[in-house]
């Protein structure tokens, strides 16, 4: 593919990231954060979201398997996903982890049940649409060096 | 919501504000020379955070070292290690945020102290503040409430 083309096509997949408000504005100050130094930086910040992120959620997900339900475990990994996904900008993510957590905090098992896995799905997406993003970067700034 | 300029003379009064707002954010990331070399303790269990908020100190020139629990965060302290700044999330493991703030501020420690949590109630806030943080901020550490904390450490 011509590199003009990547190009394009890179920026218009970002753009469609806040477009479709999957990304907010913190994810444009981690790109800032980017330099000669650490040219992957951003790259690198969602891999380690990613690996932590799906760690959380297969722990929440089998804790939500036990009798009696751990709410407590529960809410304190869903507060750490919370966290994590405020500091990479994984808006819709983060929607859901405090919709969950609302519910959670009202006694509502059978709800946070359902909350959790309306998180799970928008996650996955999320993980889905931003790794072919940073793979055609990753590739591009290869074919860059060349 | 997107960080785009609206064309033409389309842009709306909020457009405007909106795009002001980003653009002096931006300038905050950038718009800082600290004269002084300035140090700070990153507490953070979650390491994306962790990364992060180092990272975005480094940016500024600060020099940071980060632990991921309270009882080293303390350990760290009491070994005589200053700094000029911490930052602690309050739910950590091992050793809770408010445990470690209090032991830290029992040991004579005045440094600034920024409580950065992903908890937003108002009884978390008062808790924090109550065992010794001098300033409460819902995650992210945003360079809007960090730059002018850097900047009155650094003495401008």
């Amino acid at each position: 593919m011509e590199s003009k083309h990547v190009h394009q096509k890179i920026a218009a997949m970002r753009q469609s990231f806040f477009d479709e408000e999957v990304l907010d504005e913190k994810f444009s100050q981690l790109e800032q954060l980017e330099g000669k130094d650490n040219p992957n930086f951003v790259e690198e910040v969602f891999t380690m979201y990613f690996r932590d992120s799906t760690a959380f959620l297969e722990t929440i997900e089998q804790a939500m398997k036990t009798i009696p339900i751990d709410s407590i475990k529960v809410d304190n990994i869903l507060h750490q996903l919370k966290g994590s996904s405020a500091s990479v900008g994984a808006n819709k993510v983060l929607k859901e982890v405090n919709k969950t957590r609302q519910v959670l905090g009202k006694g509502n098992l059978e709800g946070t049940k359902a909350g959790i896995l309306e998180l799970r799905k928008e996650y996955d997406s999320f993980k889905a649409k931003l790794e072919p993003y940073f793979q055609l970067k990753q590739a591009n700034s290869v074919a860059q060096e060349k | 919501m997107a960080p785009t300029l609206p064309s033409g003379d389309q842009a709306s009064d909020q457009d405007n504000w909106d795009n002001g707002r980003l653009a002096r954010k931006r300038q905050l990331l950038t718009e800082i020379v600290l004269r002084n070399r300035l140090t700070a303790l990153v507490v953070d269990g979650d390491t994306t955070c962790r990364v992060l908020e180092q990272l975005l100190l480094r940016s500024y020139g600060v020099q940071t070292q980060g632990v991921d629990n309270g009882r080293d965060a303390v350990a760290l302290i009491a070994s005589g290690v200053k700094f000029n700044l911490i930052i602690i999330d309050m739910i950590l493991p091992v050793l809770n945020g408010l445990e470690a703030t209090r032991q830290i501020r029992d040991m004579g420690v005045h440094c600034k102290m920024l409580g950065v949590t992903a908890c937003s109630g108002e009884s978390e806030r008062q808790a924090f503040l109550a065992a010794g943080v001098d300033v409460f901020i819902e995650k992210p550490l945003d360079p809007e409430h960090l730059v002018p904390i850097l900047r009155e450490l650094d003495g401008q």
